[in-house]
């Protein structure tokens, strides 16, 4: 029988919660693209959305909170040749671990990221996220959010992220589809996933998305990937879709928003330099020999810190 | 005693090329055959803010530093007044003769606090406030004021073309080489080792080389006894993170992760340029190369400390010799993270360059004072260990150990030093690869699915990775598989399966890695210490040797789990124990009395953030000897 990537837990979110459908589809991803079990990494922070990685029968690293990018990037540095997969809740990615969504964005570590999005803090009983719009008031708040929300997908565009989607959790072969096409993407990939919150967030529910929900690719002439190596072709696709990515409210865009695979990812990047980097990563490099001494020397390395005569 | 014994200062502003100057002396020296050790102490500041370097060259091993210096070579106004008080009866001091009637108040690099001090000390002894006053000030305690114009030096030198201020620094560095009677030729090798060989720079040298050493000859105010070349052979020179990075390279790092702090930096800047192993075939150890081949270790800015430490504990579970260098504002943030690699076992080395706290306290200066943070960092209870370096050598080897018991022991290690070492030039040989030995994890059979955190007699579960084997972490209290439990009995059990490896890494590290004894076991006097602090200390102990009295050190390596049983029986026959370190409170003393129980007495303690030197150790001994002083504070240095 082929690997289901499922565990025997009990899965302890709420009932309706939107992270079933994520798990769900994140799970059929995986087995779908046919690899072996190790091949994986999925890692997450702190939160519900954070014991996704203890469901899925595949290696995972349960982190900090707002630490998950860091963490991942640690993997792929130590072997870029690992399928890496990034989950996090909004207040985790976007709030405590702002910083490292930034700089991935800048870096483009061939690895998926997925923004578990439900305008709570659920595990501490509701409190606002960074996505919660002002003047929101849920059920689990004393009063109207006072913050203004961010835009997830305009930051990740801003900061230089290679491929931005976002999908919603309730349609499970959707949200499936973006994450294959997130992870078969050379690059850091980004998906905003909708993920409604059944027990705080009584705004934001399934019924309210479902109304609002509709998919980019309906339309045949939307096309959301960078098709040049030029700057123009990139920035043409970059304004449409930082345009996307401020509708919000009635009609809410679902899909690949943007993708630009002509960015030299992270790990291409050190490979330029460090030639070997790809064949000999540094998780496979032999550093002992068998009479258990150093093969790397120092005079090899380091002779200009030699004086000479 | 050795025939040649020197001490020197050469002090200047922050980028007027002090480094250079002070290299050229080191490495000429070296060339010589004569070994040397030096310090360069500096401002936060990039440039124009007094910075200097304090060196020593000697016939005979050196690794510590003395006052008064025998020759103090000043290259800027503010030097004469800062240094003042380092000279004494055997000093000479070479100074700029353009800048004698440079008066205290136009120096605009000095720090308003210094010059009141400077002020209040030249007007108690009735000298004017200027240039001319410090040099008086010094005459006065015997120092030979040795004035000569740059400027004009420079101009005969290189014609009135060339800018006097960018020849400065090899100008004093050759006058001081002459006055100290190394042979011209060694200096321009010196200065050709330290610029390389190119045409112009070199030339234009040579030319100053040959000035500078004429007006010695010419003067002839000094009676200098030329100094006879002696065999030498090739050797390293090394500052503290240099030797850092190459025994992380030779204990096979292959991720480095950082974010820039001073003085931690040094260390990653240094392995970003020698990241790519470009072997050559040939002989038996290239075939062994040849699996380095294009490859290398693998760099990272990261975006803040939190990063780059996270980014080390995944890349040291995916398989890779992973470390990230730190120095205290870094480090606090990163004691989340550290919890995290201790619950989950993650072999993580963390070297932590101590500098002057708290907060950005004194940020490019010494100090000794996060030793009890560096064992208690971390909520909750885990297992860390916490090693301590002393000297250049000692830090190349331990770099390579401190791997090594990551991974044996699997669990976070501490690597603990300070700006001294992290600053500190030695002159040192090439690496005796039989000697070091690379020992890593007991790794899981291989089969799919491992159980992560096997519950095991000794604590140390077999070695599982990401990449390799089906496994889960998670910052929670974990079950055997790794998967969350709150469980109690699970709980009681992991917490005896983390802890118990306090107890199996101190009877598997061998007993001289943790403590040394070092010297005559009954002696009168037993110096308690650690880190940077060695070469002081033995240094000291020799010179009181010399009076008869005699003294041993109780050096410290393993600060966490700590050692008690030997530190107890390496201080049950001591007489009077005196605890020496580069903080307020005597930290090491306050571990001894948890662990071991004895209350220590005696302290001689700097905090003061310069380099602790000879002198000031003996004297105060000293004091703790004849005054019956308790608590000396050692408070010299500019």
């Amino acid at each position: 029988m082929a690997h289901n990537f499922r565990t025997d837990l009990w899965v302890d979110w709420c009932p309706g919660c939107g992270d079933f459908g994520i798990l769900a589809a994140l799970q059929q991803s995986m087995v779908e693209l046919n690899k072996k079990p190790e091949d994986f990494v999925v890692l997450s922070g702190i939160g519900c959305s954070a014991k996704t990685p203890h469901y899925i029968d595949a290696p995972g690293m349960h982190t900090l909170h707002g630490r998950v990018i860091p963490f991942a990037t640690g993997v792929k540095l130590a072997n870029p040749n690992l399928t890496v997969i990034a989950d996090g809740g909004d207040g985790d990615l976007l709030s405590i671990g702002a910083g490292h969504f930034v700089a991935a964005g800048r870096r483009n570590i061939d690895m998926t990221i997925i923004i578990h999005n439900n305008g709570v803090y659920g595990l501490t009983k509701g409190q606002a996220s960074p996505t919660m719009p002002r003047g929101t008031k849920t059920k689990g708040l004393q009063r109207p959010n006072i913050m203004d929300s961010l835009n997830p997908v305009a930051l990740a565009l801003s900061v230089g992220y290679t491929f931005v989607g976002r999908a919603f959790s309730f349609d499970v072969k959707q949200t499936k589809e973006l994450i294959l096409k997130a992870i078969k993407h050379k690059g850091t990939s980004v998906i905003d996933l909708l993920q409604p919150c059944p027990t705080y967030n009584d705004i934001n529910t399934k019924e309210w998305y479902e109304k609002r929900v509709y998919y980019l690719d309906k339309d045949p002439s939307w096309d959301p990937v960078v098709r040049e190596a030029t700057s123009e072709a990139s920035e043409e696709k970059f304004i449409q879709a930082i345009k996307k990515s401020l509708e919000w409210g009635d009609k809410i865009p679902l899909g690949v928003i943007y993708q630009n695979d002509f960015v030299p990812s992270y790990e291409a990047r050190i490979a330029e330099h460090i030639t070997n980097y790809f064949n000999v990563p540094p998780a496979d490099s032999p550093i002992v020999n068998a009479k258990g001494e150093p093969i790397a020397r120092m005079g090899k390395i380091f002779a200009d810190r030699l004086i000479r005569r | 005693m050795p025939l040649v014994d020197i001490d020197l200062i050469i002090g200047g502003p922050q980028g007027g090329g002090i480094d250079s100057a002070a290299q050229i002396i080191i490495r000429a020296f070296s060339i010589a055959g004569y070994e040397a050790y030096g310090i360069r102490e500096y401002y936060s500041n990039i440039k124009g803010r007094h910075s200097y370097f304090h060196v020593r060259v000697r016939d005979a091993p050196v690794r510590s530093l003395r006052y008064p210096v025998d020759l103090l070579v000043c290259l800027d106004s503010e030097s004469p007044f800062v240094h003042m008080e380092d000279v004494s009866e055997k000093s000479v001091i070479l100074y700029d003769e353009d800048l004698m009637n440079t008066k205290i108040e136009q120096v605009l690099t000095m720090e308003p606090e210094t010059k009141k001090h400077v002020m209040d000390k030249l007007g108690r002894e009735g000298f004017e406030t200027t240039l001319a006053g410090a040099v008086r000030f010094m005459e006065k305690k015997g120092a030979k004021p040795y004035p000569v114009s740059f400027r004009n030096l420079v101009v005969e030198a290189l014609g009135p073309n060339k800018p006097p201020a960018r020849y400065a620094n090899t100008l004093g560095a050759s006058i001081a080489m002459a006055l100290m009677g190394l042979p011209p030729e060694l200096t321009l090798k010196g200065i050709e080792s330290v610029f390389g060989k190119k045409q112009e720079v070199l030339e234009d040298n040579e030319k100053i080389v040959k000035v500078g050493y004429a007006l010695v000859k010419r003067q002839n105010k000094i009676n200098v006894k030329e100094l006879p070349i002696k065999p030498a052979r090739e050797r390293y020179i090394l500052t503290g993170n240099e030797a850092v990075a190459i025994g992380k390279v030779v204990g096979g790092l292959k991720v480095q992760t950082y974010y820039p702090i001073t003085p931690a930096a040094d260390e990653s800047f240094f392995l970003e340029g020698h990241d790519f192993f470009e072997a050559e075939t040939g002989d038996e150890v290239d075939k062994e190369n040849q699996v380095l081949k294009n490859a290398g270790v693998v760099v990272v800015q990261a975006e803040d400390e939190i990063a780059a430490i996270a980014m080390a504990i995944s890349g040291a579970m995916t398989g890779a010799r992973t470390s990230t260098g730190t120095s205290g504002p870094g480090f606090s943030l990163m004691s989340e993270a550290l919890g995290y690699a201790g619950i989950n076992e993650v072999p993580l080395v963390v070297s932590l360059y101590q500098r002057g706290g708290p907060s950005t306290g004194l940020p490019t200066r010494n100090s000794q004072a996060d030793l009890l943070f560096a064992i208690n960092a971390g909520h909750g209870e885990f297992v860390k260990i916490v090693y301590s370096s002393g000297d250049v050598p000692e830090a190349l080897e331990d770099a390579v150990k401190v791997f090594n018991y990551a991974e044996k022991f699997q669990t976070p290690v501490i690597h603990i030093l300070d700006k001294n070492l992290a600053n500190s030039f030695f002159v040192i040989d090439e690496v005796d690869y039989s000697k070091i030995k690379i020992e890593r994890w007991k790794k899981a059979e291989n089969e799919e699915r491992v159980e992560r955190f096997k519950f095991v007699e000794d604590g140390v579960s077999p070695m599982a990775f990401f990449g390799k084997n089906i496994i889960w972490l998670t910052g929670d209290e974990h079950s055997e598989l790794g998967h969350i439990t709150e469980d109690p009995e699970t709980r009681d059990a992991m917490m005896t399966k983390r802890m118990t490896k306090a107890l199996t890494i101190l009877r598997e590290i061998p007993e001289e890695e943790q403590v040394q004894l070092i010297g005559n076991p009954n002696a009168d006097i037993t110096f308690l210490s650690w880190g940077s602090n060695k070469g002081v200390i033995l240094s000291v102990i020799e010179q009181l040797k010399a009076e008869g009295i005699s003294a041993n050190l109780v050096y410290m390596k393993l600060m966490n789990p700590f050692p008690s049983e030997l530190v107890s029986r390496y201080l049950s026959n001591a007489k009077l124990i005196v605890d020496l370190e580069n903080n307020y409170t005597g930290q090491l003393a306050s571990l001894v009395r948890q662990n071991c129980g004895v209350k220590i007495e005696n302290f001689i303690l700097k905090y003061n953030g310069r380099h602790i030197t000879d002198d000031e150790v003996y004297y105060g001994i000293k004091r703790i000897l004849g005054k019956n002083e308790k608590r000396v504070v050692m408070i010299g240095g500019a």
